[in-house]
């Protein structure tokens, strides 16, 4: 077998994403675990967590892969179709109110189209990427990753007014936009 | 009221085929599913690719071609069920969250039937190896939070808990000290019979996992894990098919996987708190039902005995998957230094045991010690889940951890 280079873990982009996919499955599990009263904020932590991810592989992963990999465009074809359906259950989600009886079922349906896409992009995606480019684009990406991140933190500190702080309590979209501009600094900054 | 699958009416054979809508079933939730139920569908899995492979065997060996076409027949059936139960295991798990399934089972299943089992011998062979799936399991945990970022916590929801075992390094014996006595079928209690069939099938399905998707993965540690505990299972399966009577005949052995089947799913369909998952072990019960009169018929026939002489006479204590962790602990006081010498156990290591060590480790460090140092390196800690206290064995404590 063809040996991997040994980026250092948090200095790959797959490595990230891999991570951040353990991240949302945990944001999930809070969500179900919690009472009424605190739902509604663990579910905001999870929307932004989704918005961060799914933002970034959008602008670099799925791109990267159309070029990179062998019969990439398909593959992501399908991912986006995924993300597609995805979203549509999201926004049905975000119009209803935490305690509604309906939120928890349609959580799940979400939860289980989040699980199965991650794992799609993990075994038909991310596995060929990895063979497909070399380790200082995946380090790049890594650090445009983690930049977007820090703008739209998932766990905003308590009592600190900060813009990021703002951003937190704002709307999806604000952080959708944040997340882009984060992302393409950091590539124009790329050496 | 005690059931005695022998006596019940079963469904018949002809009505067994099931088509492509009852072959298509959904799987189960992979967070909201409890960990037993997961457990519980490992084991059918196992027990079911036993009986198709023990029914393979059988017929390379059989000259008979009504005997053949008999056991062609069963075993379409077997294969569908065993269709029906693997099948529920969801996709969206990982091959790593599925192995942590394994080997939570591993450990549940083996110290509940350790502490069932009437004959000391056998106890204490089960008890000397569950404490090797138990290091499995905290291996692959670590293994768990380097590459998919999760705790192993999420899977085994704290019935089980995650610390060292017998060191898997230790657990490489010489292939001939895997090689324990039978019981003898004559004298043996029918449940140790049943429990060492259970144990056979299980290691084996662990076995052949292990061996099939460790090279599915790129990363090299997980490569090297999967292959380094594959082989401690080919230990496993040696250790507990050694343990059964060689001179049992082909008819007795086909009479005790059937009545196995139905004593399991007779158990788990009593514990099962999923609805849709206990219609199964019902529905499967009732085909073994079938299964066991037929086999009891061709016992009769062919060996000229009656098969009441080597079961139960009533279905045995149901088994049941729930925590065993005081057991557990109790074993780790005690038995962590075990090795075996032939067919019997010792506490000191011996020449034979040592030279394998030397063959095999060379002096470095093997899979499953890389697996934590590299874990450590990067968290600072290791992956533990002691819900009961520190480790009993004070060598197996975590050393003291740098922050990450």
């Amino acid at each position: 077998m063809q040996q991997r280079e040994p980026a250092a873990p948090d200095d790959d982009v797959v490595e990230v994403l891999m991570q951040q996919h353990g991240v949302i499955h945990n944001l999930f599990d809070e969500v179900r675990a919690s009472g009424a009263e605190d739902r509604q904020d663990a579910f905001s932590r999870l929307v932004r967590m989704l918005a961060v991810h799914e933002t970034a592989e959008e602008m670099i992963v799925h791109p990267l892969a159309r070029s990179a990999v062998p019969g990439g465009s398909g593959v992501v074809d399908d991912r986006l179709t995924e993300e597609a359906s995805a979203k549509e259950m999201l926004s049905r989600l975000e119009s209803l109110d935490p305690g509604a009886p309906d939120f928890l079922p349609l959580l799940d349906d979400l939860r289980l189209a989040v699980l199965t896409h991650a794992r799609a992009e993990e075994r038909y995606e991310f596995v060929k990427l990895r063979e497909s480019t070399d380790a200082a684009t995946r380090t790049r990406l890594a650090t445009a990753l983690k930049a977007a991140e820090a703008v739209a933190p998932t766990h905003p500190h308590p009592g600190i007014n900060t813009p990021t702080e703002n951003l937190v309590a704002g709307p999806v979209a604000a952080v959708v936009d944040r997340v882009r501009d984060a992302m393409r600094r950091a590539n124009a900054d790329a050496p | 009221m005690s059931f005695n699958p022998l006596a019940e009416k079963g469904i018949p054979l002809d009505d067994q085929i099931r088509d492509w809508r009852e072959l298509g079933v959904a799987p189960v939730d992979p967070d909201a599913t409890h960990p037993y139920t997961k457990c519980r569908i490992i084991t059918m899995n196992a027990i079911e690719v036993e009986s198709v492979f023990f029914g393979h065997h059988f017929s390379r060996f059989c000259t008979d071609r009504a005997v053949r076409e008999h056991l062609a027949h069963t075993r379409y059936i077997e294969q569908q069920q065993q269709k029906v139960v693997n099948w529920l295991l969801p996709g969206t798990a990982s091959v790593l969250e599925t192995t942590i399934s394994y080997e939570q089972q591993a450990v549940d299943l083996t110290a509940w039937l350790a502490r069932h089992e009437p004959d000391p011998y056998l106890k204490q062979s089960y008890e000397f190896a569950v404490l090797e799936d138990f290091d499995h399991l905290y291996r692959y945990a670590n293994l768990y939070e380097m590459i998919e970022h999760r705790q192993a916590e999420k899977l085994v929801d704290g019935l089980t808990e995650v610390m060292p075992g017998r060191p898997t390094a230790w657990e490489h014996r010489h292939p001939v000290d895997n090689v324990r006595d039978p019981y003898d079928k004559a004298t043996a209690d029918p449940r140790s019979k049943l429990h060492t069939l259970t144990l056979v099938a299980a290691e084996q399905q662990v076995m052949n996992l292990y061996m099939n998707v460790g090279p599915l993965y790129m990363e090299p540690i997980a490569r090297q894990l999967y292959q380094e505990i594959a082989l401690i299972e080919e230990e496993h399966v040696t250790h507990y098919e050694s343990l059964m009577d060689p001179d049992e005949t082909w008819w007795e052995r086909l009479v005790l996987h059937e009545y196995n089947e139905c004593y399991l799913y007779y158990s788990f369909m009593q514990q099962e708190p999923e609805r849709r998952i206990k219609a199964i072990w019902e529905l499967h019960l009732a085909m073994e039902i079938e299964h066991l009169r037929l086999a009891a018929e061709q016992m009769r026939r062919h060996d000229r005995r009656d098969p009441e002489e080597i079961l139960p006479p009533e279905i045995p204590e149901t088994m049941v998957f729930e925590p065993n962790k005081a057991y557990l602990r109790q074993l780790l006081d005690t038995q962590i230094d075990l090795t075996t010498l032939g067919a019997g156990y010792v506490r000191e290591s011996h020449e034979r045991f040592e030279r394998m060590q030397q063959q095999i480790h060379r002096g470095e460090q093997p899979p499953s010690e890389q697996v934590i140092d590299e874990h450590r390196a990067r968290f600072g800690r290791e992956y533990r889940l002691q819900t009961e206290g520190e480790h009993p064995d004070p060598r197996l404590r975590e050393p003291e951890t740098t922050p990450a």
